[in-house]
């Protein structure tokens, strides 16, 4: 038996109930959330001891949306940089990013652009992305306004939430509509054209340059 | 940390300028590159590592799904009766007055009736108008296919493991006293022997010296110490039943091939194709191990009669026992066992064995170097479609951090046509400190050899802690999937011809290939000014239809260029099984004749992901099919 066991885990991961399959993946810097903001959505807990993520670590929860099953598997990034180059492995097979910056952190701020490169260069070309604020519950230590962070989406063109894991506020929302974005992008790339289908290239797009993108003198 | 330290007094370190940053950015390595990080501890690498594994049976059962997915698909194509335009496409009913009334496939713009048919409502989300289309029932399972899979994303299929049918079951030699028609005993079975790969997949400890005994190591003794929960004594039965799935699990895939184009061919040829194809099974086969003969016939024979009448009948496990049944009528005691034994595991034994490596690993601690020898390699996956590959070993040493020791890959020879190479090269390593090996692995990746690219085959990692200067170690590994280390691999080879996107959909409204030349990376330098002017020329040879030759337009002064062009190439499924496409990469000058940059050439004689585009794109047409191939130097035309 490979996992710890966790029956409820087994449980939703062993469930092949479902019709679809999103992988999703939350990035940035450390201690902004991101566990404990997958906590809150996979198991509905939240403890505010600080424990760092080892690496990558991943949740299955099966959803309903637009009477369809989809089941998500998300993956918890270590914000740390030592793991960098075992996050970035995950990020081909990402379907949707939830990006995290921590409202009372200025540095995690500036960093969603390093983040928003990240994503350009490691994942798939139509990739969906949503910008996240968390710990919005702490009002009296932010140092980032909630219009700051919209304006960076806006400039991103990405959709934006501010969040707490602990309050529970958004957390559901902004997986439900990550799930949207890519529903909509699904059936978008399908019956939007009819004609030939498969080749959707509308929407919003982080990158302009493809993926796959082999590189000859790479020596990692 | 010593790095910092060094950085302060000779204060060479500075932050990095803009232009520090862009080269990095273009380095694409990430921001790890800058720094040294700490090595994973022991407890990192095993939460990580469980963590994979968890990955691991996710992933597993995912390609199982899709699997499943397409064969539902190919099963409703292989019902279509196909019998004309006055009819339906799926049923065979005629249209008329008083008949089924005449519906026409959005998609494939066949025409149905409505009993085979599905109206599906589409949303506009954008808009909030709705329309209402007709779709066979063909091609809106293929829709929902292609979301439910994720291929709509990916924009091509993702891996996929054909779902072994009850009666493509291999039922590895349940001796004759287990015949007792236990099915469940049977498919378990068919499942377990994979159980070693998972365990082993992701460290391999060499802890069992006895079972690396000289000369040829036989499958149990990977079984033996790579299960290492009491599975017991298994006798040769099993392991020639692990030989049988993988065998098993080739021959389906060949079918699964060959029976995706067959499903083009109308109902009148089917009969021919299929002694097409079968003939041309045999005539492969003298070149396959021989002591797998008699097994593979039975296979064949079986995979047949399951061909023609498409239902289970109880004559396989006859033929089964018939041909392999004498090695193992001594151990049935022993298989009921591990049978029992394996039900319990049943669940967790679903990963592909992709084949076995056989290393030799020795230490000389005199001069500070470890010399692997690739003895051969067993099982590899089938590469082209006479079910043959060129498999070449790719190796590097990891730290505990991680990281390859290495920059440069050693690499073996090539060894030609054959799915078991003996490939006795040993390569060294220097420099490896007596200290390293208690926490280092060996990696060996095992990649196809093609001009068009190297496709990954397998790869293993053995642990060096038990490695010592004073004997050889000697091993077989069973063969793993790809990771970041193989990915590694792959991108340290050089292709100075560059790359090309190619986006490949056949179009069953214009009965056409549709070629999209999406767009190149890294194109040679021709000019004098550093870049080059490239274009591209597409032709299909040899060319039934006499299309003519298309070209893109040229794109100026760049290494990179982008293209997006649509070509058409009328062809029907049928002939394209016998065409190639040939792509070349020309640098356009003026006044002068043009230099050539590269070649692609892709059709059912290619290799791996090629061929692997080429069927999906006759299999599942009116979608298309993405992926990015190595050009070679050669020029096809000369």
């Amino acid at each position: 038996m490979a996992s710890g066991g966790d029956p409820k885990w087994q449980k939703d991961a062993a469930d092949q109930n479902f019709d679809y399959m999103f992988k999703l993946l939350i990035i940035g810097n450390s201690s902004v959330g991101k566990t404990s903001f997958l906590f809150r959505y996979a198991d509905d807990s939240f403890t505010s001891a600080f424990v760092s993520t080892v690496g990558i670590d991943f949740k299955v929860k099966t959803v309903f949306r637009h009477d369809k099953r989809v089941k998500l598997q998300i993956w918890d990034t270590a914000g740390q940089e030592r793991y960098r180059t075992i996050t970035t492995a995950y990020y081909r097979g990402a379907m949707g990013f939830i990006l995290m910056y921590d409202v009372t952190n200025e540095d995690s701020f500036n960093s969603v652009q390093d983040w928003v490169t990240q994503i350009k260069t490691y994942s798939w070309d139509n990739a969906q992305v949503i910008l996240v604020g968390n710990k919005c519950d702490m009002e009296d230590q932010r140092v980032i306004s909630f219009e700051r962070g919209r304006q960076l989406a806006d400039q991103l063109g990405v959709e934006f939430f501010e969040t707490s894991a602990k309050e529970n506020v958004n957390v559901k929302a902004v997986f439900e509509r990550l799930v949207d974005i890519i529903c909509d992008k699904m059936s978008e790339s399908l019956d939007a054209d009819p004609t030939l289908v498969g080749g959707g290239q509308k929407g919003q797009r982080l990158t302009d340059q493809p993926q796959g993108t082999p590189n000859a003198n790479c020596n990692c | 940390m010593d790095f910092q330290n060094r950085n302060n007094t000779a204060n060479k370190f500075v932050c990095p300028s803009d232009r520090q940053l862009a080269l990095r950015a273009k380095l694409k390595a990430g921001w790890s590159s800058s720094k040294t990080s700490e090595p994973l501890r022991p407890e990192e690498q095993e939460a990580i590592i469980s963590v994979i594994r968890r990955n691991e049976e996710i992933e597993v059962a995912e390609r199982q799904r899709v699997g499943r997915l397409v064969e539902r698909v190919e099963k409703i194509k292989q019902h279509a009766v196909e019998r004309g335009p006055n009819c339906c496409r799926l049923c065979g009913d005629t249209f008329g007055i008083l008949r089924p009334q005449r519906i026409l496939c959005e998609d494939c713009r066949q025409s149905v009736c409505a009993k085979c048919s599905v109206d599906i409502n589409i949303r506009y989300h954008t808009s909030e108008r709705s329309r209402e289309i007709w779709l066979c029932r063909i091609c809106s399972e293929t829709r929902e296919m292609w979301k439910k899979s994720g291929a709509w994303f990916f924009k091509g299929l993702p891996k996929y493991d054909m779902p072994r049918s009850a009666s493509a079951t291999p039922i590895p030699n349940p001796g004759p006293g287990s015949m007792a028609g236990d099915t469940r005993a049977v498919q378990s079975c068919h499942a377990t022997p994979t159980r070693p790969a998972r365990v082993k997949k992701l460290t391999i400890r060499v802890n069992d010296s006895s079972s690396s005994s000289s000369g040829h190591s036989e499958p149990e003794d990977e079984v033996d110490t790579g299960v290492g929960v009491g599975v017991g004594v298994v006798g040769g039965g099993i392991a020639k039943g692990i030989a049988s799935t993988r065998l098993q699990r080739e021959d389906s895939f060949r079918l699964r091939a060959y029976g995706s184009i067959r499903s083009f061919i109308d109902g009148g040829e089917r009969k021919l194709s299929n002694s097409f194809f079968f003939s041309r099974q045999q005539s492969q086969r003298p070149s396959e191990c021989p002591e797998y003969d008699s097994v593979s016939m039975s296979k064949l024979r079986r995979e047949s009669s399951f061909l023609r009448r498409g239902s289970v009948s109880s004559s396989w496990s006859i033929s089964d026992s018939s041909g392999s049944g004498s090695n193992n009528s001594g151990n049935s005691q022993t298989q009921s066992q591990y049978q029992q034994h394996q039900q319990q595991l049943q669940q967790h034994c679903r990963d592909p064995l992709l084949g076995w490596l056989e290393i030799a690993i020795s230490y000389r601690e005199a001069f500070h170097s470890l010399d692997c020898t690739m003895v051969r390699a067993r099982d590899l996956p089938a590469m082209d479609a006479a079910g043959l590959a060129d498999p070449y070993c790719k190796l590097n040493i990891i730290t505990p951090e991680a990281h390859t020791k290495y920059t440069r890959w050693q690499r073996t020879k090539t060894v030609h046509k054959t799915r078991n190479p003996e490939f006795n090269e040993t390569l060294q390593f220097v420099g490896v400190e007596p200290e390293e090996l208690g926490n280092s692995l060996i990696y060996v990746a095992l990649f196809d050899d093609d001009k068009y690219g190297h496709d990954f085959l397998g790869a293993a990692k053995v642990c060096l802690s038990t490695v010592h200067s004073t004997s050889q170690y000697r091993i077989s590994v069973p063969l793993g999937v790809e990771d970041q280390y193989s990915n590694a691999a792959e991108m340290a080879q050089n292709w100075p011809n560059g790359k090309m996107l190619l986006s490949l959909c056949y179009n069953t409204k214009r009965r056409a290939l549709v070629v999209n030349v999406k767009q190149c990376i890294n194109l040679m330098a021709m000019d004098n000014n550093g870049s080059s002017d490239p274009f591209v020329k597409i032709q299909l040879k040899p060319d039934a239809h006499k299309n003519k030759k298309h070209k893109t337009s040229v794109k100026w002064r760049t290494l990179n260029p982008i293209y997006n062009e649509e070509f058409y190439f009328e062809a029907s499924p049928h002939d394209l099984n016998k065409e190639m496409l040939i792509l070349t990469v020309w640098d356009k000058d003026l006044g002068k004749s043009n230099d050539f940059l590269g070649s692609l050439q892709l059709g059912a004689q290619s290799k791996g992901e090629r061929l692997q585009q080429w069927l999906d794109c006759i299999r599942l047409p009116d979608h298309f099919h993405e992926k990015w191939h190595c050009l070679a130097p050669d020029n096809p035309a000369h």
